[in-house]
Order: C-alpha cells, then sequence, then structure tokens
C-alpha cells in the first residue's frame, strides 16, 4: 500500500525537478533583480524596495505600452478564435483537395516567427518590396504605400500577422478536439431532422467548448509575450507608437541596461497574466457548474 | 450538395487565407533567385533576369546554413525526448492516480506555462552560466524541455483520459502486472498521443528565438531562426538575396515533414479515438 | 512510429558526442576575443591574425568569436552579469563610459606604449580616452559625406554637388519637378537621430550646452524645421518614417535619390550592387557652419581578463600592426586609423576616400554619457513625432531635452 501512494508522487516528481530547475529558480532571480538597484551587468547593488516598480509607473511609455498590449492581444486572440473555427470545420469535413487545404494552413508553423517577421518585413517594405509591387500592377495601387511608416498601418498589420501565424496552432487544437467528437450523435441528429446549423450550435459548439477555452488561455498566453513579430517589424517605432509590453520591456533591458527595472516590468506582466488566468478559470468554471444545475 | 460543389465553396472560403499563407514563399523564393544586382531593383519584378540556383550554394557556403541546420535538428529532437520523458509519467499519474497536491500541482504547471521565455531571461541566462552551459546545446534543450513541459502534461493527459481503463484492468486480470499493462497495452493506445505531443514540441523548439539569441555564441551552434536573424542584424549590409535562399530552406523540411505527418496525424487521431 | 523513436535515439547519442566534443580544456594561455560582424571578411580577418600570432607564440591560444552588430551590445552585457566576459572585445567607443563606471574596462596605458599610441591618428585615439586613461583603442572609423546621383543631379542643371542646405532645396526642388526624390531623409531605427545631428551641428547647435541637453536650443529647433519643411514640400521620399538607414541608401542604389547622407561602407555596396549608378561624395552641406558626424569603434580588454598579458601582447603584436591593420582597413571599407595606413598610397590617392577624409577636422563624436543609448532613443522618437506632423518642431524637442536633462542628473 505504501508503495502505491508514493507512485504518483514518484511520477510527477521529475516534472517538477525541471520546472524548479529551470523556471523557478529564474522566477526568484527575476524577483530578486526587480527589489534591488542592479547596474546594466547585473551587478547587484543596494536594495531598493519598489523604486523600480515606482520608475516604471511614472513612465509614460510604459503605461502606453501596456494598453496597448491588451489591444494587440484582445484583437489577435479574438480574430485567431473566429477565424480558426469555420476553418477547422471545413477541415474536419471531407472535401476534394482536403491534405492539400490542411498543409497550407499549416505551412505558417513550419516557419520560426522571427523569419516571417523578417519575410514580412521584406515583402512590406514600400520601394521594393513584393506586395506593393504587386498592388501596382494589378492596378490597386498608383504609387508606394509605406506599410510601416505610421502606427495607423503598420499595427493592425502585424495584428492580420499575428492572426495568420496563430491559426495554425489553433485549427490544431481545434482538430483534434472535433475528431475526439462522438460521430454517432451527429448521426443521430441528421436522422432527427436537425439542420447543419442548429447541429453547428447545439452540438459542435458545446462539445468544442473546452477546446476552445483551452485554445483562448494558451493563444492569450503566447500572443501576450509575443515579441519577434514587433521587434523585427518595426522594433516600435515610430516614437514608440507600436511597441508592446515585451518590446519595451526587451529596450529597457537590453538597450538601456535598466534590469532592475525590466525585472520589475517581467513580474507586472507575470502578475497580470496570473490574474486573467485565474478569473478565466473561475468564470469558466461557474459557467459549467451552471450548465449542471441547469440539466 | 455534391461532394464537388461542397469542395468549390470550400476552397474558395479558404483562398484568401491560402493566397496570404503562400504569399511569403513567393516572395522568398523569388528573391532568392535573383542575381545580386537586381535585388533592389525598381519597380521591383517577381522574376529577375536570370533564375540564379547558385544563390542557394552560395548562401550554403558563406553563411554556414549547414551546422546551423544541424544545430536545430539536434535540439528539437533532444528538447522533444526530454520533455516526454518527464511529461509522460507526470500525465499518466494526472489521469489515472488520484493523489494529495494533485490540484496544487496543476496549477503549478499552469503557472510555468504563463511564463515566456523573453519575461525570464535574465534570470535563466544567469541560471545557465553558472553552470556552464553557456554556449552548450543543453542549455537550450533543457529550457525547451521545461517550458513545453506543461503544455505536454496537458495535452497527454487529456488523452490518456480518453482511453478506457477497463483495457489495463482487463490485462491486471489476465496476469499482467503493473508495468506490463503499462507498457504493453496503454502505451501503444497512447501513442497518437505522444506523436502529437511530440509534434509541438518539435516546432517551438525548432522556431525558437529570443533563448537561443542569449544562451548560443558560436555561429555554428546557431539555431537556424537565430542564423537568419544574424544576416539580416549587420547594421552595415544586408544580402537578402541569402536571407530568402536561408529562409526557404529552413522552412521547406519542415513543411515537407508536415505535409506526411499530417497524414500520419489524422489515421493516428482516428485509431485514438476508436471506443 | 518505430522509425521516429529510433530516429529521435540516435540523434539524442549524436547530441552526447556534440557535448562532449566541447572545448574547455586548454592547456596553455587562451585568450577569448569577440569581433563585430563588420561583413563576412571580418572573422577571416582576425583568424589571420590569431593564427599569425599562434605561431609565433605557440604556448597561446586566441579564439576568435564573430557576433552581429544588432546583438553585440547585448551578448556583451549578459556575459559580464553571467560572469562569461571574453577577454577582449570589439565595441561601440560610447559604451566604454559605461564600462569604466562599472570597473569592467581595464586600463591599458601599462600594456600600450607611447609609440604604439603614437601610430594612431590623435583624432580617432581621443574618443577612447577617458579622464586621461586609456580604455580602448580604436579598431574602426567613419566619417559621413554626402553621396550625390552625378546624372540626376546633371539631369536638372547641376553639374556641382550643393554644399549648403539652401543649395540642397534649390537642387531637391529641381530633382522634385523632374519626378525625382531629392533628398532622402532617414526616419526609423538605429541612428535615426544622427541623421539629424548632421544638420544641428551644421546650423551651429551641439548634443549638449552647459551641461545640459542642447537639442532644444534656437539651432536644434531650426534644424528640426528644416527637415520637416522639406518632408512638407516633397523634397524628400515620401513618408521618411518607414525608411532605415538601408532603406535610404537602397534609394541610392536605385538610381532614384539626387542626395543622402552616409557612411564609406556604402561605397563598396555600390560597387558590387549597384555598379551603373554614377555617383559622387560630398562634404555634408553647410548651414553656418561645417560639420560630420565622426564614429569609432574600439578594442578593449576585460578588468576580468585572467590573461592580460597574451591578452595586450595579441593587441600590439598582431591586431595593431600595419600589415594588419592595411588589411583590415582596405577589406572592410573604413577610414585608416593608423596614419602610416592613411599615408598608403591605395588611401591618399583615392579621391572619394579624401571626400571623408578631409571632414575630420570638423568630425564631432558621440558624447561619452551614461545613458546615451536611452537619450538618443528619445532624440529619435521625438523627431519621428515631428516628420509625421504629431508635433510642433519646439514642443517635441522641449519634452525631449527636458527627458534627456532628468537622466543626466
Amino acid at each position: 500500500m505504501q508503495r502505491a501512494t508514493l507512485l504518483p508522487y514518484v511520477m510527477i516528481l521529475p516534472s517538477v525537478a525541471l520546472a524548479i530547475w529551470i523556471i523557478g529558480y529564474p522566477i526568484y532571480d527575476v524577483a530578486h533583480t526587480s527589489l534591488h538597484d542592479v547596474n546594466r551587468f547585473g551587478q547587484v547593488r543596494e536594495f531598493a524596495g519598489i523604486a523600480n516598480f515606482a520608475a516604471l509607473w511614472a513612465d509614460p511609455i510604459a503605461i502606453a505600452s501596456f494598453w496597448r498590449t491588451l489591444i494587440w492581444t484582445v484583437a489577435v486572440v479574438g480574430g485567431t478564435i473566429v477565424v480558426s473555427v469555420p476553418i477547422a470545420l471545413m477541415l474536419d469535413d471531407d472535401f476534394i483537395g482536403q491534405g492539400l487545404a490542411r498543409v497550407i494552413v499549416m505551412l505558417p508553423w513550419a516557419v520560426s516567427l522571427a523569419m516571417t517577421a523578417i519575410v514580412w518585413r521584406w515583402t512590406l517594405n514600400g520601394q521594393y518590396g513584393m506586395l506593393n509591387a504587386t498592388l501596382f500592377n494589378l492596378g490597386l495601387l498608383d504609387g508606394p504605400v509605406e506599410w510601416l511608416a505610421t502606427a495607423e498601418v503598420a499595427f493592425p498589420v502585424m495584428i492580420a500577422i499575428g492572426i495568420l501565424v496563430s491559426i495554425p496552432f489553433t485549427v490544431t487544437v481545434f482538430l483534434g478536439g472535433l475528431a475526439s467528437l462522438p460521430r454517432d450523435i451527429f448521426e443521430a441528429a441528421r436522422i432527427d431532422g436537425a439542420t447543419a446549423w442548429q447541429r453547428f450550435t447545439q452540438l459542435t459548439l458545446p462539445l468544442l467548448r473546452p477546446f476552445i477555452n483551452i485554445a483562448i488561455v494558451l493563444n492569450i498566453i503566447y500572443v501576450f509575450n509575443s515579441f519577434p513579430i514587433i521587434w523585427v517589424l518595426t522594433q516600435g517605432d515610430p516614437a514608440n507608437s507600436t511597441d508592446i509590453l515585451v518590446t519595451y520591456l526587451y529596450k529597457l533591458a537590453f538597450r538601456y541596461g535598466r534590469l532592475d527595472v525590466a525585472a520589475a516590468m517581467s513580474l507586472v506582466m507575470f502578475a497580470a497574466l496570473l490574474a486573467f488566468t485565474i478569473v478565466y478559470a473561475w468564470m469558466v468554471m461557474r459557467g459549467r457548474q451552471a450548465e449542471a444545475a441547469e440539466t | 450538395m455534391s461532394r464537388l460543389q461542397k469542395s468549390a465553396v470550400y476552397w474558395l472560403c479558404l483562398s484568401p487565407l491560402a493566397v496570404v499563407i503562400l504569399l511569403p514563399y513567393a516572395v522568398m523564393l523569388s528573391t532568392a533567385l535573383k542575381p545580386r544586382a537586381e535585388v533592389l531593383s525598381f519597380p521591383p519584378t517577381w522574376i529577375g533576369s536570370e533564375l540564379r540556383f547558385a544563390n542557394f550554394a552560395e548562401m550554403w557556403a558563406s553563411t554556414g546554413f549547414g551546422p546551423s541546420l544541424a544545430a536545430s535538428l539536434i535540439v528539437s529532437a533532444a528538447a522533444t525526448v526530454v520533455c516526454l520523458l518527464v511529461a509522460i509519467p507526470a500525465a499518466y499519474a494526472l489521469a489515472r492516480l488520484r493523489f494529495r497536491g494533485r490540484t496544487l500541482y496543476a496549477q503549478l504547471l499552469l503557472i510555468t506555462q504563463m511564463l515566456s521565455p523573453i519575461v525570464l531571461v535574465i534570470g535563466i541566462f544567469r541560471l545557465m552560466a553558472a553552470m556552464g552551459l553557456v554556449d552548450q546545446l543543453w542549455a537550450l534543450v533543457l529550457t525547451y524541455g521545461a517550458f513545453n513541459l506543461a503544455f505536454a502534461v496537458w495535452m497527454l493527459q487529456s488523452y490518456f483520459s480518453t482511453i478506457p481503463k477497463e483495457l489495463e484492468e482487463a490485462a491486471w486480470i489476465d496476469g499482467a502486472t503493473g508495468l506490463q499493462s503499462l507498457t504493453l497495452v496503454f502505451l501503444p493506445m497512447a501513442l497518437p498521443a505522444v506523436a502529437v505531443t511530440s509534434i509541438f514540441v518539435f516546432i517551438y523548439s525548432w522556431n525558437e528565438f529570443v533563448l537561443a539569441l542569449t544562451l548560443m555564441r558560436s555561429p555554428d551552434k546557431f539555431t537556424l531562426p537565430l542564423k537568419i536573424f544574424s544576416l539580416v542584424g549587420g547594421a552595415y549590409r544586408i544580402d537578402w538575396e541569402y536571407v530568402m535562399a536561408a529562409t526557404f530552406l529552413a522552412s521547406v523540411p519542415v513543411a515537407i515533414v508536415f505535409s506526411w505527418l499530417q497524414r500520419y496525424l489524422v489515421r493516428g487521431l482516428s485509431v485514438g479515438s476508436v471506443k | 512510429m518505430k522509425n521516429l523513436s529510433r530516429s529521435l535515439m540516435a540523434a539524442t547519442a549524436a547530441m552526447a558526442l556534440v557535448a562532449s566534443a566541447a572545448p574547455g580544456s586548454a592547456s596553455a594561455a587562451e585568450v577569448r576575443v569577440v569581433v563585430a560582424h563588420y561583413s563576412d571578411a571580418t572573422q577571416e580577418i582576425f583568424r589571420g591574425m590569431a593564427a599569425d600570432f599562434m605561431e609565433a607564440n605557440p604556448e597561446i591560444t586566441v579564439v576568435i568569436e564573430n557576433v552581429s552588430w544588432d546583438n553585440l551590445q547585448q551578448r556583451l552585457t549578459t556575459d559580464i552579469a553571467g560572469g562569461t566576459a571574453p577577454d577582449i572585445a570589439i565595441i561601440g567607443t560610447r559604451w566604454l563610459v559605461d564600462y569604466v563606471a562599472n570597473d569592467i574596462a581595464e586600463p591599458l596605458d601599462a600594456c600600450v606604449t607611447d609609440e604604439v599610441k603614437g601610430r594612431f591618428i590623435e583624432t580617432f585615439l581621443a574618443p577612447s580616452v577617458i579622464d586621461g586613461v586609456t580604455y580602448g583603442l580604436p579598431v574602426a572609423a567613419s566619417a559621413r559625406a554626402m553621396y550625390y546621383n552625378i546624372d540626376l543631379l546633371a539631369e536638372v542643371g547641376y553639374e556641382e554637388p550643393p554644399t549648403t542646405w539652401d543649395e540642397v532645396i534649390e537642387v531637391a526642388t529641381a530633382l522634385k519637378e523632374a519626378g525625382h526624390y531629392g533628398f532622402g531623409l532617414q526616419g526609423k531605427e538605429i541612428e535615426t537621430d544622427a541623421y539629424w545631428y548632421y544638420a544641428l551641428w551644421s546650423h551651429g547647435g551641439d548634443l549638449f550646452e552647459d551641461g545640459a541637453s542642447g537639442i532644444a536650443s534656437e539651432a536644434a529647433i531650426e534644424a528640426a524645421s528644416l527637415y520637416k519643411a522639406m518632408i512638407d514640400e516633397g523634397l524628400t521620399q515620401p513618408d521618411p518614417t518607414g525608411f532605415n538607414r538601408q532603406d535610404v541608401e537602397a534609394l541610392l542604389k536605385q538610381g532614384r535619390v539626387g542626395m543622402i547622407l552616409s557612411g564609406p561602407w556604402l561605397r563598396g555596396q555600390m560597387a558590387e550592387e549597384a555598379p551603373d549608378v554614377n555617383y559622387g561624395i560630398a562634404a555634408i552641406p553647410m548651414g553656418t557652419e561645417q560639420a560630420t558626424y565622426g564614429v569609432t569603434d574600439s578594442i578593449m580588454m576585460f578588468a576580468s581578463s585572467g590573461v592580460k598579458e597574451e591578452a595586450c601582447r595579441f593587441l600590439t603584436e598582431a591586431a595593431f600592426t600595419d600589415e594588419w591593420r592595411r588589411e583590415f582597413t582596405v577589406r572592410e571599407g573604413f577610414l585608416p586609423v593608423f596614419k602610416s595606413v592613411a599615408e598608403d598610397p591605395a588611401f591618399a590617392d583615392d579621391p572619394q576616400l579624401r571626400a571623408f577624409t578631409e571632414m575630420l577636422p570638423y568630425a564631432r563624436f558621440a558624447p561619452l554619457v551614461p545613458d546615451w543609448e536611452l537619450m538618443a532613443d528619445t532624440t529619435s522618437a521625438a523627431l519621428q513625432n515631428i516628420y509625421l506632423g504629431n508635433a510642433e518642431p519646439a514642443a517635441a524637442l522641449e519634452e525631449a531635452a527636458a527627458r534627456i536633462d532628468s537622466l543626466l542628473q
């Protein structure tokens, strides 16, 4: 009996050890840094209390980046989910060229975000990029458009790229979900005369909801922390008008040498994500309880 | 609606997306095949005066692409193995066994999932430096493994709980030991899940950028994203035809593996969902 | 699946081999040198130096590590933080201030004799000397000048390049009417601020005046208003905030812009990528005075190095010899930092290079103040707001100057 009670702990032990080693210790290190005066080279000097957090609060660029991060996250994740559900439904269905369509939709995944961003930067270049050249040839443009010169254009373009690269992962989660749905229920519903729309709203969506929830949570975490797209395309330019928290964090830490303030920012970001996840998990759970109470 | 009609409608819906997805590949190939003097010509054209395939060979020689390809393959494969070796028992415990602290453990995993490497990059670097792992591929293997742990455990656990317990119990009744039922009955059934999870971890490792940027030093140990970034990172000069040739070569193998795995995945998933 | 797992196992085995083959057990002294990736030739040149040096000194191993510019500062910063700093590195000379303030840079006066110091052109050595102590040796130097398209200017009736900003406006107006871009203006990323300092300095302004930021002075507002007026009049390319340094240079390579400001590295690129563009090089246009931006990169030694003596010998006996300086300067296309190299016919008789070297007496260097990167980005952001029309020059520059002043305290 002793062995049976120990067994689960033995089984989770390697994962706990790895997580504490590679992730836990750096958390401690970052927290320690955020409470001290630390120079550009990471040499820790005196205890600073909350001075680094105060500096962050007083920095208008940091505050603006925070709000922009919210817009960025909501727009990219929302767009991704809305686009991915119909795509997954189509790809799950049997049609001519289904295999090819799946491969195409998954392709952005095959390229690293950094590389995708580099290619898009080159494609979007106003003077020698192929996008302008193609639109010009099609008669849709009469002069070069500088896609990345102003935030009003650059930020939506980057959101669109963010959605594009988030689709493959999200569709894969949905496809996994659709594959696990019991086919016979759908068959029965069809025999009972349910329309395709009814089957979608009353069977597919509710059964898919756990997968949608997982996709939302994971995407929010990824997108909130997503660095390469904005870093490669605009570096937050012009005048910090496309900076989000992670790009500004990188500038603070590695360009301006403010490791201590950057560490404080890391903790704030972590706390924001933690708060979001707790609230979201609580909402999901309450929704489930409400459903259970109804039936 | 016939299958043909349905296919036409689906393809019509998917075509804008397909164009946007395929455009970068066309751009990559177009630029990669241009002679250097024409890369910046105005107005830009899709096809240069010649298709200069020599760019690929020159790029391979002058950028050290080969060692980076090897580094990427080694790191991604090893990180996948490390991650799964650690995640499979944990996922089994979560799916099958009840124990005190189970919720706490699940929450711990969720927290690790919320941290992006970029947020912890300062701390991770100091940890690796203290262990003498800077510029060692092991540093990437360990961090990629750790940052994928939570996701791998979740994925595996959710698949594991769909595998009927009765099969293992039947094996016990037939006289199999716990270990035997695990390796002979459970794991074969879980293989599709293991394969799917492996692909996730592998792709993450293949594409990761920030940690590689911080932890690697020698150009011959750069993973591919870092190698290509280093080609555009120079402040004075960018050879766009080499950059695009390198990006094309770095993404095509994954695309091919993808299209192959994809068929495998579909089959694996349908086998896994047999009740 | 079996195949997959077998190949994974094979990969793991390969991995273990790689790990065990890693270096680290050097018996003799090992000098680690981090060099900036100026071009694909950089690593080869430094490996050549190292090979020469190791042949003469078999007991010393010199390891060259090649790092891209974008990555260099972060790389060294994290290395210093993690205690894995190299022995010698190439750095941007302006970083020296932070290194010296934090006791990271080793004074070189014990290593470098007056004879060695005498090999350098004084203007380029001076920025590496802080409070009378030499902390770095200049390895690459550049000054900036104006590149102009001879054919485009001739097309609109100008045989000579403009020498003042008023003439620039005149020529650009003619070019605009002929359907070309007049003056190429950089508006984003690294050195956006520098592209404006030329105008600031030539209008008589300076970055710091009496210990405070000078970027909101009368001359500064005049300089910013000049650029903004040129944008509004269509005398620059449209939307300058979409153009980084390479984008502006590409306009010259495409033969579509009349005048741009750039450094000597562009000559080699023009020869290779745009051999048909007929261009000349002239001084930066004058306002009330002549000015250019001088930039040096330096080699410095880390105070944490355990092989200072060997590292010093590598510098004086290999890296900073006439032979290797000439090799580096010729192949990388920078300005000579050695008197002997500057007198070499290859440089002295090159009319294009003379356009750069003749500007050297007027060269200004980035000020050696802490937090320079933050100040430069603050200035760039203010300029971007001016170029975009989001803010008036005076208001934007005063706000940026106030931020810089707060950093100075």
